[in-house]
């Protein structure tokens, strides 16, 4: 506080984006979303589809943070990209044992599909799998 | 409407009507009343020293941390005695209606309180004692410790910090009129899934808990990035990660899992706040949703959440112990690696407060395991604080008996922690008292880490000691009262009572409610002392030094007492990890500046308060229902933010002349010092 800058875009850490990076993070989350739409429409085999979500999501990520926050490893910003890379094992942590816990959890907890289903309540959206990757029973509704 | 609601609506008032007043409720008209009496003689005493101005013009449109932080213990202590309250309503309505044969007064067939109130009153314990008491405490003493120990001026984000502060009077506000206006929640302070749901809880209660909650998370939130952000960037020169005081380091993972857990429990509110409002089934058994989602999502947040409570008062420990045994701190690396650890693995253990729900072996084997893992750095700091006081020079003090006390508590807290951490145990006391009194052990603990923190800190702010003797009559009615309490309790619940209950069904158990409300009693004498202490300080107010127990070693102690509005007359050069010690020893300890240079300080402002009030308001609209005041708060906070961004707030300066003249004559410049009006930098440039 002992220096005096009366605009906030003289500080390197607050001035993050300009308007051409603007511009490609746009076209490239755009270009991921109609690549999402796509891919839910061709009905890919799951493995197909499941790889392809992770990698549009890993684009979008990259260019959101590189492109929009303006996140590197320069001195200004080192901290920044710091926070976001902790997060992901947090993110692994919390997603990933939750996933685990609950796919057993639903098995010993929860009646067969067959059993619980009810009006407006769809089929499962990948074929051979129930919900949380149980595997698929007949319901009502097959 | 996406929902049924029970009840009249209308567009003005939504579901606001008269029968909301609880005025025929005898207990709520006597609480209205003491609430009522305590605001007049506030509010007369304000009025009557015309201090109004003072009020606005030096605290509420403070951007100061020192005084943020002690308007965040403030109410963080006003809502501790109501949280108390409750406690004392909880085991006055158990020891009452223990038994077929106990008496039914006011209305209810045993004891006191009819089970739905007994409900709200556990439901508002619970949840003010850890959301609305001691979170806004830790902030507190972050908030004014954390800059000092660093030697900052300020915390990163002033104005941010002014609005965290507000954002949480808000929430605390809310849950304050839930007292007068309609009801609070008797969902329990977790939102006990389906019962918080909308067709199985049709009133406003869940709505106060679950907005108050959102609310003040927030500005949980927004506080945790701010310290983490002056703790990152702020150091004094000199001062590098290993040579940082333990508490800021335990202020910084604590703010980390504050930072990191908070927005999971904005989401799991969200979504609950989704089906209450919007007609959604996230966590209603109904078109897919499942309850067992929230319990999983409140708790991804709510174990983090009892380290992100746990690890600062661990940090008070650290201080005041080597403080009290004129040692430097036994063990340092290792006691940040400890706090880092307990911090990480504190992640990977939520599940252990659902292992009766139904989860497989080997699922529950590795929480369990990763439970008994929190126990390896807890150890290690316990064995650390233990080191640090053999062959030191102990000068038992109340803030050193309160540390003592801690880790005293936090050793039954934790080894009965460890007896739960087995899962076959687990099952067999799941929801009885024995978990009750085992988590009251460890917030017991946090609060002797907060009550030695506020007696080893409070000389700093306020300029004089609190008084030893009442200090100690408070301890030992405290503990006395501790003892009484929670040992009956650990026997209650091995006897099988369950938690939550309004009545008990074995007279058997009497002697030890009997037990628990004569240690209700103590604490009540506690409360007593406390104020006391208080009153005989205020009016003795012997003046303490700058060092104010004469064995400090952190750089909080080496500015004056109490601390001047811009903390350090110039910034303080660091040498070593405990430098007040280090300067002591070298001779250094009374060096002053040779000369003085201008400071910036950020100007007060008053948007924060009215960004709270603003948001208590969309709060109560969203409660009751009432759309258009809700929309008119949002729209209101969100012009009020526009319009601040676009005013440069470049402070002031405080010139040499006048610092040197204030370090001359320190009174001027303390936390309750009024401020001459100091002009904006930029009407100085136009001038």
């Amino acid at each position: 506080m002992s220096t005096h800058h009366a605009n906030p875009l003289d500080h390197a850490e607050i001035r993050q984006g300009t308007v051409l990076r603007y511009i490609v993070a746009f076209i490239i989350s755009a270009l991921c979303m109609g690549a999402a739409m796509l891919a839910v429409q061709l009905k890919l085999p799951f493995l197909h589809y499941a790889a392809l979500v992770v990698a549009l999501t890993l684009i979008a990520l990259l260019s959101q943070a590189a492109l929009f926050f303006g996140l590197d490893i320069s001195r200004a910003q080192i901290w920044k990209s710091v926070s976001l890379v902790l997060t992901v094992p947090l993110f692994i942590i919390s997603v990933g044992l939750t996933v685990w816990a609950f796919s057993s959890l639903y098995e010993r907890t929860m009646l067969p599909p067959s059993g619980v289903t009810q009006p407006g309540m769809s089929a499962p959206a990948v074929p051979g799998m129930g919900p949380m990757g149980a595997p698929s029973q007949p319901t009502l509704l097959q | 409407m996406h929902v049924d609601l029970q009840g009249p609506w209308s567009p003005l008032l939504g579901r606001l009507t008269l029968g909301a007043i609880p005025y025929t409720n005898p207990i709520l008209i006597g609480t209205f009343i003491f609430a009522a009496t305590i605001a007049l003689i506030v509010v007369g005493t304000v009025l009557y020293f015309r201090k109004l101005p003072y009020l606005w013009r030096e605290w509420l449109t403070t951007v100061d941390h020192k005084k943020i932080g002690v308007m965040y213990i403030l109410v963080g202590l006003v809502m501790l005695f109501r949280g108390f309250i409750d406690g004392v309503m909880m085991r006055t309505q158990q020891v009452l209606a223990d038994g077929p044969h106990s008496a039914g007064y006011l209305g209810a067939a045993h004891g006191y309180l009819p089970p739905y109130h007994f409900d709200q009153v556990y439901s508002a314990h619970g949840t003010i004692m850890l959301i609305f008491a001691v979170t806004p405490i830790l902030a507190g003493l972050g908030n004014i410790i954390v800059p000092l120990q660093i030697g900052a001026r300020d915390m990163a984000f002033p104005y941010l910090n002014a609005v965290s502060l507000w954002l949480t009077v808000a929430g605390a506000a809310l849950v304050m009129v839930s007292l007068f206006v309609g009801d609070f929640s008797n969902a329990a302070w977790v939102g006990l899934m389906p019962l918080a749901e909308l067709p199985y809880n049709p009133g406003v209660g869940v709505d106060y808990w679950m907005w108050a909650l959102q609310i003040a998370s927030i500005g949980t939130t927004f506080n945790a990035i701010n310290i983490i952000v002056t703790i990152v960037k702020m150091r004094a020169p000199g001062m590098g990660w290993f040579r940082l005081p333990v508490f800021t380091w335990t202020m910084l993972s604590t703010n980390i899992i504050g930072l990191t857990a908070f927005p999971v429990l904005t989401v799991a509110l969200a979504l609950l706040g989704a089906d209450r409002y919007l007609g959604t089934h996230f966590f209603t058994a109904g078109l897919g949703g499942n309850f067992m989602l929230y319990i999983d999502l409140f708790w991804i947040w709510g174990h983090p959440e009892v380290y992100f409570l746990m690890l600062p008062a661990f940090g008070v420990f650290s201080e005041v112990i080597p403080t009290f045994s004129e040692k430097p701190l036994f063990g340092y690396i290792t006691m940040v690696a400890a706090t880092f650890a307990i911090a990480g693995i504190g992640w990977s253990v939520w599940a252990h407060h659902f292992f009766t729900m139904g989860l497989a072996p080997n699922s529950i084997a590795f929480f369990s395991a990763a439970t008994m893992l929190v126990g390896i750095p807890t150890g290690v700091k316990a064995f650390n604080w233990l080191f640090t006081m053999y062959r030191g020079r102990l000068t038992i003090t109340t803030p050193m008996l309160w540390s003592i006390t801690g880790i005293v508590l936090l050793l039954v807290g934790g080894l009965t922690g460890m007896m739960l951490s087995a899962p076959a145990i687990d099952y067999t006391v799941h929801n009885s008292v024995f978990v009750v009194a085992h988590f009251h052990c460890m917030v017991l603990a946090i609060s002797a880490g907060i009550f030695s923190a506020v007696v080893y800190w409070w000389p700093k702010v306020f300029g004089f000691k609190l008084d030893e003797r009442n200090g100690l009559a408070f301890y030992w009615a405290f503990v006395i009262g501790s003892v009484l309490v929670f040992v009956p309790m650990f026997g209650l619940g091995l006897a099988g009572e369950t938690r939550r209950l309004d009545y008990l069904y074995d007279p058997q158990w009497m002697p030890l409610l009997i037990a628990e409300e004569v240690g209700i009693g103590f604490y009540f004498l506690s409360v007593l002392f406390f104020l006391r202490m208080l009153y005989v300080s205020l009016r003795d107010r012997v003046p303490a030094k700058g060092d104010a127990w004469e064995t400090g070693r952190t750089l909080e102690w080496m500015t004056h007492t109490p601390v001047p509005f811009y903390n350090f007359a110039v910034t303080p050069q660091v040498h070593s990890r405990d430098e007040l010690a280090w300067r002591r020893a070298n001779g250094l300890e009374e060096a002053k500046p040779d000369r003085y240079v201008p400071i910036h300080m950020p100007s007060n402002t008053g948007v924060p308060v009215i960004i709270g009030l603003l948001a208590a308001a969309f709060g109560f609209g969203l409660i009751w229902r009432i759309w258009w005041l809700s929309g008119v708060s949002l729209l209101a906070i969100m012009v009020l933010v526009i319009i601040r961004s676009f005013n440069k707030n470049e402070g002031y300066i405080l010139t040499a002349a006048e610092i040197e003249a204030m370090e001359n004559k320190i009174e001027t410049a303390s936390v309750i010092a009024e401020q001459p009006k100091r002009l904006p930098l930029s009407e100085v440039e136009a001038h």
